[in-house]
């Protein structure tokens, strides 16, 4: 398989059980380059232990895991993320009593060397958070500001310009719009798009494809730990979609 | 995006982004009513002994600061300086050099902070638990190694005056050396990734780890630095008394964090300054001497902390909760 060819990610035949409980059985879960794929499934369908063994968080049971064509098996988050993979949970995407800008650029650079210790330029971290967060459309009033009087679509925002901007390939986002205003969870979805126009793949975990659909190019959904199936877009209404999910659930 | 906040809110948010304003009303606050009700107050005798207290207060709670900023406790500190103050003693007096004693004595101090940060990171139980044993442990083997008796030394030498010397009436060493921690310590906290770590390990652990922050590491090393400062302390106030006792440093943890908190740091994590605990431990410093001089029984010393720390953790939460709404 060449590199170039092969799709950002491929997980093959991944299992994974804690005790008794059967977490996921032989799931192949697939995302092309540039491609915004939406992972849905019911509550305890398995959604987040797939995403947690991509991002190495667990070891999965059985399977295999390619990133860009190479084999991988991450044993920490810190290691997908120097591959590229960013990770936004839901509740955890910023930390509340920093400022946007600390926020922005928690565990990076830019440093400046003065005598033989690192300092953070704080001038510079302000002037580019602020920049690339109105590039991308997301207007701030200071990037001094602290997140915790932000909205929740805020934040997500933030998020993804990060990501966006220190040239992470995956962009991986859990339930990114449940807790969010129609308005608000609109302005996230364009920030998905764009992330993509930018060359970003996009794995958009939910339980409701109403949330995702607008954005999507192809769902893969999961039920009690098995995967229903991948559908293209083009070829499923999101009431078919919403019917797999329930019914899968019923049956 | 909504671009203008009302003006109330625009207040709060000012007084929540800096609570160390709050902290510095209160010490002005404290300073005028002290020079004006109680005499003696604003001579260089009085001053210099307020600073005398406040550095050594200080020293360990500099250290405590960073580690409630990630959201620890480290209530075994002033056994610590108790430790770390015995071993100097015990050392000089067998004619060990005065610099190996004092490595040796930080090295203990540094040994038991890693002792309870890896403790606490491995058993994820509470630090406030961990300490409380450690505290009560180092405590009595401190105890049990000196049979309860005082240690006393005769001897001096540069390194003791360099720690702890007087210099231009009745100050002493020990204020540099604070001040000097005071502002490598305000560096480290405000313009590194290590203080960025630290904000992000106390205010949101889950985001911080998502983001890339070895939350366990931070811990582990803050715990060091206020084991590695307790200790320093202890090595600091020996030099100045030159004599320990096996109960020296008991009661200081609570004073470090009184002083901590009073200067805006969160008792929750996340937040936090060295300069406000800076304030705060100036705070303590001045209604220690102040209420004597103001013909109080020093009895009441600990009444009127009580009373400071109080109002100070009713502001800082009530702005924070009003901006949080």
């Amino acid at each position: 398989m060449s590199e170039e060819r092969a799709p950002l990610v491929q997980m093959i035949n991944i299992s994974k059980s804690f005790g008794h409980v059967r977490a996921l059985r032989n799931v192949d879960f697939t995302v092309g380059r540039q491609e915004v794929v939406g992972l849905l499934g019911d509550n305890g369908a398995g959604k987040s232990t797939l995403i947690k063994i991509l991002t190495g968080l667990y070891p999965p049971d059985s399977g295999e895991i390619y990133f860009e064509g190479r084999r991988i098996l991450f044993s920490s988050p810190r290691e997908a993320r120097a591959l590229g993979i960013e990770t936004v949970y839901q509740d955890l995407a910023l930390v509340e009593l920093m400022n946007i800008s600390r926020n922005f650029f928690l565990g990076r650079k830019p440093t400046k060397r003065i005598g033989f210790v690192d300092l953070l330029d704080v001038k510079k971290m302000d002037k580019v958070a602020e920049q690339v967060l109105s590039e991308i459309g997301i207007q701030i009033r200071s990037p001094r500001e602290e997140v915790s009087i932000l909205s929740g679509g805020e934040r997500q925002s933030i998020s993804i310009g990060r990501a966006m901007h220190f040239g992470m390939k995956l962009l991986i986002l859990d339930e990114p719009t449940s807790s969010l205003s129609i308005k608000e969870a609109r302005k996230v979805l364009n920030y998905v798009t764009e992330a993509k126009r930018r060359g970003l793949s996009v794995i958009f975990i939910t339980h409701n494809i109403y949330h995702v659909y607008p954005v999507a190019d192809r769902f893969t959904i999961l039920s009690h730990g098995v995967k229903v199936g991948d559908f293209d877009k083009r070829e499923v209404s999101p009431e078919e979609i919403a019917e797999l999910i329930v019914g899968s659930v019923a049956a | 995006m909504n671009m203008r906040m009302p003006s109330l809110r625009a207040l709060t948010y000012r007084l929540q982004r800096y609570p160390e304003i709050g902290a510095l009303a209160g010490f002005l606050a404290v300073f005028v009513g002290f020079s004006i009700f109680a005499e003696h107050f604003l001579t260089l005798g009085c001053l210099s002994g307020i600073l005398t207290m406040a550095a050594e207060l200080g020293i360990v709670a500099v250290g405590i600061t960073f580690l409630m900023i990630s959201g620890e406790f480290d209530l075994s500190v002033g056994s610590i300086l108790g430790v770390s103050a015995m071993a100097f003693a015990l050392l000089a007096k067998a004619n060990v050099h005065h610099l190996a004693a004092l490595l040796i004595a930080l090295g203990l101090g540094s040994l038991i902070g890693l002792l309870n940060g890896l403790l606490v990171v491995w058993t994820q139980i509470p630090s406030f638990i961990v300490t409380l044993g450690t505290m009560m442990f180092w405590r009595g083997v401190l105890l049990a190694v000196t049979g309860g008796f005082p240690v006393a030394y005769d001897g001096y030498s540069l390194l003791m005056y360099a720690l702890s010397g007087r210099f231009g009436g009745g100050f002493h060493m020990s204020a540099w050396w604070f001040g000097a921690l005071v502002i490598v310590l305000t560096v480290v906290l405000t313009q590194t990734r290590y203080g960025n770590g630290v904000f992000a390990t106390g205010g949101g652990p889950g985001a911080a780890r998502a983001l890339g922050v070895n939350v366990h590491r931070v811990k582990v090393v803050n715990f060091i630095l206020s084991g590695l400062l307790g200790g320093f302390a202890g090595i600091v106030q020996f030099s100045r008394f030159s004599s320990v006792d096996p109960l020296r440093g008991s009661g200081i943890e609570l004073e470090a964090i009184a002083a901590a908190v009073i200067g805006g740091t969160l008792l929750s994590g996340g937040y936090g300054s060295i300069v406000g605990t800076l304030l705060g431990v100036l705070m303590v410093g001045m209604i220690r001497s102040g209420l004597v001089l103001a013909g109080a029984p020093a009895y009441w010393y600990r009444a009127f902390i009580g009373v400071i720390l109080i109002i100070a953790v009713i502001i800082n939460t009530k702005i924070r909760g009003m901006v949080a709404r």
